[in-house]
């Protein structure tokens, strides 16, 4: 189980307020969306969380493990995919893999097994061999997707991961983000698409200015809204209000 | 003009980080830090003192001779080569391997637009550097020496145009050298190779007109002539490069018109120079670099094999790996960590190389009769290497934009600390087999030293990589926009080396001490057991640096 508690970062001289005391749990087997308009909390809450950003208050468990008090045991559970896929371009893509494999300790055959399995899903087999500094944008999205499944992590978090990948891709990560929920992991993303929100997620956050403006299943924010057709009515409301 | 300006103040805008520098000051603990880094520079104080006050002497032995412009030109010299060397490397990275090119070359400008922008801002960089080296000489000069206002203004534009001349002869050859090797396949290897090939050839040719120059004044009369001039020394010796005795002159010849015209020479040659090599990059600037920003693709597909997939190995050997290959694949880390320990041995043994076979016959009996002597210098040698490599001092550094990935994943700081220094100390491997090489050459290698200086040397390269490291982990330098930053415009790099320098010369004053009174196999032992306690200690300090600050970066 992933628990957030009274998780509270501000910047400058405490001035600005990213994330203002905010709680939650995500469950084993569920797909947890984090939404809210640019600037809400999203990225510093992700970050937080992967050991990126020391939070001012505030806790962080995984399986019961303070992500901050015992950094490397809770790391070894996690794996995270960032906005923008930032990686080592002077490696080959295989280098990279093997690399991340390494430090997670993965044995030979069962790397190869993940590697070669992500590799035709994501159809990046052709390119692997390749230094990274010649892959395009969407291929170094797959690459960073690819090397945060080697690990088959218990919690799988994603920073806005759709953006940058070609429909079939997208399509493909959706699937993964099922079968992780289905084995018992946790997913948590955030995101602006709020189709594949609404569509995907057992349950959703939406934050705005740093608080949690909203938390439930679809269902759930439907009956605390007035617009109760689509999540982006729901999103405009919520947001629009505060 | 006004384009260019406009790209200078976006370019140190960028590379001194002003605007995030505003908002530093405002936050306590960056305060802190910003002291720390200050009370560290503040240390390497002692040591320059020590060089400043030296060189006060050296001023005294011209003055003896009576050829007191002579220490003027030593300064402007140095300072002048080590623009010209260095700059070598630092415009191949600012002009053709910093990030902002690919917002920059789609821009409307002109070539020499990009070029001129970025040789101003370069430029900032040489006074930081010039400074330190040239202000002593100026300044003994002028306190020493009865000199008028007039000496202050002409030094105020010797300074000024110093870095000028070496800076557009860095930037032509660059220019040149990039647009012809600029031909698929493996450039990067191609230019790493001819980079060394620049630097041994540009040194040659500097020693091969010293040595000319030097033969020149060794005749009948050179004594008469050193009593009756002055200058002649200044005037027989600069023809190695003429700017900076120019500049010389102009300095020691006050009382007449000479040395206004001297003043004038030096100015007006730097500005023509500056305008030349603007002239040339309109033409040449591009073809070395479109192309450059691509990285080719091998089309088909690079072949992966089987055993590709199934490679695993500890992960402090998986981290040592991703660095040394990084090293590698990066021509900008190539040259300065790996390029750095090929060269510094081969250079010091070139001017025996060059000399006369009786100089050399006389430098190998020496060798030959003071064997522990060498075996003792050849490990201070490579330790010091350790430093110089830059390999752990801009460990981090390195990291840049990539950091997210050294922090989220869950890394050991042991395997960081055991990965990293053995990056640094295959590096250094390579450095021990050129000064083998050296050593042999010199007729000084012998089985003994090959243990004690490998062993040795290697046992060495480990705290003075830690204290690298312990700096860098410290104040990692994450934010640059071209790899040059990371690795030689990093402060780092000299901080680490101020106190390397001091860890070094205290072993040596000791192992110096020790000389006379103990056998030197004790004194072997000795500095081993040093190295040794020392690497502990520096460890567990490191590992608490490096928690701190993969937890505490924001």
């Amino acid at each position: 189980m992933l628990k957030l508690e009274n998780l509270s970062k501000s910047y400058g001289k405490g001035e600005i307020k990213a994330v203002d005391n905010i709680s939650l749990e995500v469950r084993p087997g569920e797909i947890f969306g984090f939404l809210g308009p640019n600037g809400a909390g999203k990225t510093t809450t992700i970050k937080m969380i992967v050991g990126l950003l020391r939070p001012d208050n505030g806790r962080i468990y995984l399986d019961n493990i303070d992500v901050w008090e015992d950094p490397l045991k809770a790391k070894s559970k996690i794996s995270f995919v960032p906005d923008t896929p930032q990686v080592y371009d002077k490696l080959k893509g295989i280098e990279y893999l093997n690399f991340i494999a390494d430090i997670y300790g993965i044995p030979a055959d069962l790397r190869q097994e993940r590697i070669e399995k992500y590799l035709d899903i994501f159809q990046l087999r052709h390119a692997i061999g390749d230094i990274i500094g010649s892959y395009s944008h969407g291929m170094r999205q797959k690459l960073v997707l690819i090397s945060a499944l080697i690990n088959d992590p218990k919690l799988f978090i994603l920073d806005e991961p759709m953006v940058g990948l070609d429909p079939k891709s997208s399509y493909n990560l959706k699937e993964i983000m099922r079968e992780k929920c289905n084995e018992g992991k946790i997913v948590f993303f955030s995101t602006h698409v709020l189709e594949v929100a609404e569509k995907l997620c057992d349950r959703i956050a939406i934050i705005n200015k740093g608080k949690i403006i909203a938390l439930g299943t679809m269902d759930e924010l439907r009956q605390h809204s007035k617009e109760k057709e689509s999540l982006e009515n729901i999103f405009l409301e919520l947001t629009e209000n505060e | 003009m006004n384009r260019i300006w406009a790209l200078v103040k976006m370019d140190l805008r960028n590379s001194f980080r002003l605007s995030a520098f505003k908002e530093k000051i405002k936050n306590r603990e960056d305060i802190v830090h910003i002291i720390i880094v200050i009370v560290a520079l503040l240390s390497l104080l002692p040591t320059y003192y020590l060089l400043v006050s030296g060189l006060s002497n050296i001023y005294d032995i011209y003055l003896n001779i009576g050829q007191k412009s002579m220490f003027l030109l030593t300064g402007i010299l140095l300072s002048q080569m080590i623009v010209l060397f260095f700059g070598i490397l630092y415009v191949m990275s600012k002009y053709y391997f910093s990030s902002d090119l690919n917002i920059l070359v789609p821009l409307p400008l002109r070539p020499k637009e990009i070029v001129g922008a970025k040789f101003v801002s370069l430029l900032v960089y040489e006074y930081i550097t010039v400074l330190p080296i040239l202000l002593p000489f100026i300044i003994i000069y002028g306190i020493k020496t009865d000199v008028n206002i007039l000496y202050w203004l002409y030094s105020l534009a010797t300074i000024f145009f110093v870095p000028i001349i070496p800076l557009c002869i860095s930037s032509i050859l660059v220019m040149f050298f990039m647009r012809y090797t600029n031909i698929g396949g493996r450039k990067d290897l191609l230019r790493t190779i001819g980079y060394i090939i620049l630097i041994i050839v540009l040194i040659v040719f500097q020693l091969k007109l010293q040595s000319i120059s030097q033969r020149a004044i060794v005749d009948e009369d050179f004594l008469y002539k050193l009593i009756t001039d002055s200058t002649i020394l200044v005037r027989s010796l600069g023809i190695v490069f003429p700017p900076s005795m120019w500049a010389a002159l102009s300095l020691s010849n006050l009382s007449d018109i000479s040395g206004l015209l001297y003043i004038l020479l030096f100015v007006a040659v730097s500005i023509l120079i500056f305008f030349i090599m603007l002239f040339l990059s309109d033409r040449v600037f591009f073809k070395g670099l479109i192309g450059n920003l691509e990285v080719s693709t091998s089309g088909k597909g690079a072949e992966v094999r089987l055993e590709d997939f199934q490679r695993s190995s500890l992960p402090y050997v998986a981290i040592a790996m991703k660095e040394i290959k990084m090293l590698i694949r990066t021509p900008v880390y190539l040259m300065n960590s790996i390029g750095g320990v090929i060269i510094v041995p081969i250079v010091m043994i070139l001017p025996f190389f060059m000399g006369d076979q009786e100089s050399i016959n006389l430098l190998r009996n020496l060798l030959k009769n003071n064997q522990q002597l060498v075996n003792l210098i050849g490990v201070g040698f490579i330790t010091l290497l350790g430093i110089v490599n830059n390999v752990c001092s801009t460990t981090f550094s390195r990291e840049g934009k990539n950091m997210w990935i050294q922090r989220t994943l869950p890394i050991d700081p042991r395997d960081q600390i055991k990965g990293r220094i053995l990056s640094s100390i295959i590096v250094q491997t390579v450095g021990i087999i050129v000064l083998y090489g050296s050593l042999a050459y010199l007729g000084a290698l012998t089985l003994e030293g090959i243990f004690i200086i490998g062993i040795l040397g290697i046992l060495g390269s480990i705290p003075t990589g830690e204290i690298g490291m312990i700096v860098d982990a410290y104040r990692p330098l994450l934010h640059w926009d071209n790899p040059q930053r990371a690795m030689k415009q990093n402060l780092n790099v000299l901080i680490s080396m101020g106190i390397g320098a001091l860890y070094i010369l205290g072993i040596g004053l000791l192992a110096y001490k020790l000389m006379d009174i103990i056998n030197i196999f004790v004194i072997y032992i000795i500095i081993a057991l040093i190295f040794i306690l020392s690497s502990l200690i520096l460890y567990r300090g490191l590992k608490k640096v490096i928690e701190m600050t993969l937890a505490n970066l924001e």
